[in-house]
């Protein structure tokens, strides 16, 4: 599939078919992709932890569950909990910056070298900024970048992806992971048993409230014949509508089949 | 408690123009067990449709309405139990389950108890 429709493919499914197993080259390609995002300073704050549903002992799966994170825990064979790990700037003290270094990645040319990281970049930014109160939420958003290459990995594989908020502290305590990591997501991961349109995509706001130009207020202006090709592209599909009689009548099927209330 | 007198209940009237909102169609008629399945479930628990929406629900000290952990969990372990003691197959009893719970999430009580009939076994005791 092309990027761009592995893009416009992807849907948050809620709805995944219970007993279809997902290969486990499957859920190596999608931490493959995770692996390989960009990532500020080389730290790799990312952490996951791969769960089959049917291995982890019932009453760890039953903790896990929270009000809004029941059905789909029962019927996605896969979970892939992920967690930051805001130890690893201090672990590292800079050793993975210069492996950028001696590959090219951050050349002379720019300014970089060794002792630039030894001398400076850790002990003086990396090192403070580790006690700075904004710390976790710049580590969260860079490991969030992993996450959605994990994401959209997963759909180019052809399974149905959907990330959820576990209960931050049940999923510490469940997998008995290192202090200094924190929870961040739990990605579901199987194939769906909702069809891949699911009612088509979801309403976003205008682009044009969005996005600027130059400076706050000025919108980006949309280009007709960007948005044209992008159809054509499959990156910008059908629009969900509400009150959709074939999306509803495909919920009462699931409802009916999977025993959850309408 | 028959039809006409359950469906006095605000309630029960804000459950079904959310289904009929939601799904379309004559939420009374469709499935004809739906009001006398909530009717069980008020038996059961000895409490009225209103009050069991009022219990999963508390007021914080701005004014603004919240679930009730307490409330729903109470209710939740209620309607398990009510499945549980129906009569019928296992989709008969989670159908019965369902409704009930139908009944509060229409009425803003975010409730789930899992897929009921998510495994193959499940389906194939139901087939047998």
């Amino acid at each position: 599939m092309q990027y761009k429709e592995v893009v416009g493919r992807r849907r948050s499914i809620r709805f995944f078919e219970p007993d279809r197993p997902v290969e486990r080259e499957k859920i190596q390609v999608m931490l493959e992709a995770a692996r390989l995002a960009s990532c500020a300073v080389n730290a790799h704050w990312l952490k996951a932890i791969v769960v089959h549903r049917d291995k982890i002992p019932e009453e760890k799966l039953e903790k896990l569950k929270t009000p809004v994170l029941n059905v789909q825990l029962d019927l996605a064979p896969v979970h892939i909990y992920f967690f930051v790990d805001l130890g690893v700037v201090n672990r590292m003290q800079g050793t993975r910056l210069k492996q950028l270094v001696d590959v090219g990645a951050l050349p002379p040319t720019h300014g970089w070298s060794h002792r630039f990281v030894d001398e400076l970049v850790y002990p003086q930014i990396l090192k403070p900024l580790t006690e700075d109160a904004a710390y976790p939420v710049a580590a969260a958003a860079d490991a969030g970048m992993a996450v959605c290459q994990a994401l959209l990995a997963g759909v180019d594989e052809g399974l149905g992806v959907g990330l959820n908020t576990p209960n931050p502290a049940l999923a510490k305590e469940v997998f008995e992971v290192p202090e200094d990591w924190f929870s961040l997501w739990v990605l579901l991961v199987g194939y769906p048993a909702e069809s891949w349109d699911a009612g088509g995509q979801r309403p976003r706001p205008d682009f044009e409230e969005q996005y600027f130009e130059g400076s706050y207020g000025k919108p980006f202006k949309r280009d007709p014949a960007v948005v044209e090709r992008l159809k054509a592209e499959n990156m910008i599909q059908r629009q969900a509508v509400p009150n959709d009689p074939e999306r509803r009548a495909e919920i009462k099927k699931l409802a009916e089949r999977l025993g959850l209330p309408i | 408690m028959d039809n006409t007198k359950l469906l006095e209940f605000q309630s029960v009237q804000d459950w079904m123009k959310g289904l009929h909102e939601h799904w379309g169609g004559d939420p009374v008629n469709d499935d004809p067990d739906r009001l006398p399945t909530l009717a069980e479930f008020c038996a059961f628990a000895n409490v009225d449709p209103d009050t069991a929406v009022k219990e999963c629900k508390r007021i914080d000290k701005a004014g603004d309405v919240r679930i009730s952990v307490k409330g729903r969990r109470k209710y939740s372990e209620l309607i398990d139990e009510f499945q549980a003691k129906s009569p019928g197959s296992k989709l008969q009893r989670a159908k019965r389950g369902n409704t009930v719970r139908s009944f509060l999430i229409h009425n803003g009580i975010l409730l789930q108890a899992g897929a009921q009939m998510h495994r193959v076994t499940d389906r194939e005791d139901e087939e047998e």
